[in-house]
């Protein structure tokens, strides 16, 4: 399984933000809210939520669009929206560096970076990928040339608790059998990650004042 | 690994979901009290904020979370900037998702003739008397006897800057020290809002921005950490402007 490595706070203009990385794959996410929001998009009784993802190098398409719907669509499902009326949260995702694990690198950099926002949330979350190769082998957060060769990948959002599916993202063909086991060996997988977001949060919290 | 200062007993760091406690109200025969940053739901109290979870000897819990963006609450003492002038009332930027008002009779010795009078741009000290997720948050510079008791507008010639929450709440803590130890270098006047803006005033201009500097170490170091280097700072800026004079 690759490094994972974050900084947190890295913007200081931002409520929140953090620099996250997965092996190659590198973004940077950065969490504004809950604040002012346009009179189009307010809700009367939640807060809006507007993820925006920027890639690293071309124009934001159709593909872009897609993610940003995935990152959304999770993110609803955990930020307590009905806390803040009338004010929209916004997320903001641009990719540093990719070697092909873009959703949860951007996944993740957006729970660290609400994380750091302290922004109001059920639980925290976890993306993690995996790829079923002809061998039929499951490999972990692959690298871009290992999917490539892979006969289908599949990506799970995860929550912190019980580690329920809060979405699943899947690209190629995979049997009922080889789904479960791919889903299997990505909650095993998201313990780690969960780990790795209390070792960050417990670096900010014990390098800073205890008396308030 | 919980520490005890002053009757406040710091549990452990919490991230949201994490389950704090279990309590049903029909078993527990003792009441606890739930914070911020906790939620009571299937009789077990979550998080749900990350931050440090503590616990003071009345068996109140909450979560102590480093934040930036100020969300309003009631009977918070704030600083504002006013941006208009709407009818009888006056819009105020606390820096919230939504802008505060303060009625013109909410002043020390206002009435219907004797109005207050204040441009766009005027800083203004005054306390949430109404401040809920689902109203615009409103502004007082009077307590309930009509006194001002130093709120109302900031005087011209100070320093305001942004800093986060935890800072504001940690230097107004009387426990800590922090504003004494600037105080023996410099005679200041500062006011502290809890929406994260602090208004600082001393006799030179230099004097405002090393004070400011002071403060703004306490975003990246501990409390102690932050005393010995504001001394030196401080102590090295009255050096170089004694040199001035003495030139």
């Amino acid at each position: 399984m690759s490094k994972h490595a974050c900084e947190l706070n890295f913007l200081s203009r931002s409520d929140g933000s953090a620099l996250y990385s997965i092996g190659n794959t590198v973004a940077l996410a950065s969490v504004n809210g809950p604040g002012e929001v346009k009179k189009f998009n307010r809700l009367y009784n939640r807060a809006y939520l507007e993820v925006s993802y920027s890639p690293s190098t071309g124009q934001s398409m159709i593909g872009e669009r897609a993610l940003e719907s995935v990152i959304t669509r999770t993110v609803e499902q955990v930020i307590l929206v009905h806390l803040h009326p009338r004010t929209a949260v916004n997320v903001t995702i641009q990719e540093m560096q990719s070697d092909g694990l873009e959703l949860s690198t951007s996944v993740n950099a957006a729970c660290l970076s609400l994380l750091d926002a302290g922004v109001q949330m059920k639980s925290t979350f976890a993306a993690v990928t995996c790829c079923l190769t002809p061998s039929s082998t499951i490999l972990i957060e692959p690298t871009a040339a290992e999917m490539k060769e892979s006969v289908a990948v599949a990506t799970f959002v995860l929550d912190g608790q019980a580690l329920n599916v809060l979405s699943a993202h899947q690209e190629g063909c995979l049997n009922a059998e080889n789904f479960n086991a791919c889903l299997k060996a990505c909650q095993t997988a998201a313990k780690d990650v969960f780990n790795f977001y209390r070792q960050a949060l417990e670096k900010k919290y014990h390098t800073c004042n205890e008396i308030s | 690994m919980s520490q005890e200062v002053a009757g406040v007993e710091v549990l452990k760091v919490v991230l949201p979901g994490d389950e704090v406690l279990q309590y049903n109200p029909d078993r527990n025969k003792e009441r606890i009290f739930i914070g911020p940053g906790l939620r009571w739901e299937d009789n077990v109290i979550r998080a749900t904020r990350p931050g440090l979870l503590k616990k003071t000897l009345k068996r109140l819990y909450y979560v102590d979370s480093h934040q930036k963006r100020y969300i309003p609450q009631k009977r918070e003492f704030v600083i504002g900037t006013v941006l208009k002038k709407k009818g009888d009332n006056y819009i105020i930027d606390i820096g919230a998702s939504e802008q505060a008002t303060i009625s013109y009779l909410s002043f020390e010795n206002a009435s219907k003739k004797t109005k207050k009078e204040m441009k766009v741009g005027d800083l203004i000290f005054g306390q949430l008397l109404v401040a809920n997720k689902d109203m615009e948050p409103e502004l007082v510079c009077i307590d309930t006897y009509d006194r001002a008791v130093g709120m109302g507008p900031l005087p011209e010639g100070g320093l305001l800057f942004n800093v986060s929450l935890h800072v504001a709440r940690l230097i107004v803590n009387p426990k800590n020290s922090f504003l004494l130890t600037i105080s023996k270098m410099f005679k200041y006047t500062i006011v502290v809002g809890f929406n994260g803006r602090i208004w600082v005033k001393a006799k030179k201009q230099g004097e405002m921005v090393a004070i400011m500097n002071c403060i703004l170490m306490l975003e990246v170091m501990t409390l102690e950490e932050a005393n010995e280097n504001a001394l030196r700072v401080l102590s090295s800026f009255s050096q170089h402007n004694s040199k001035e004079a003495t030139c």
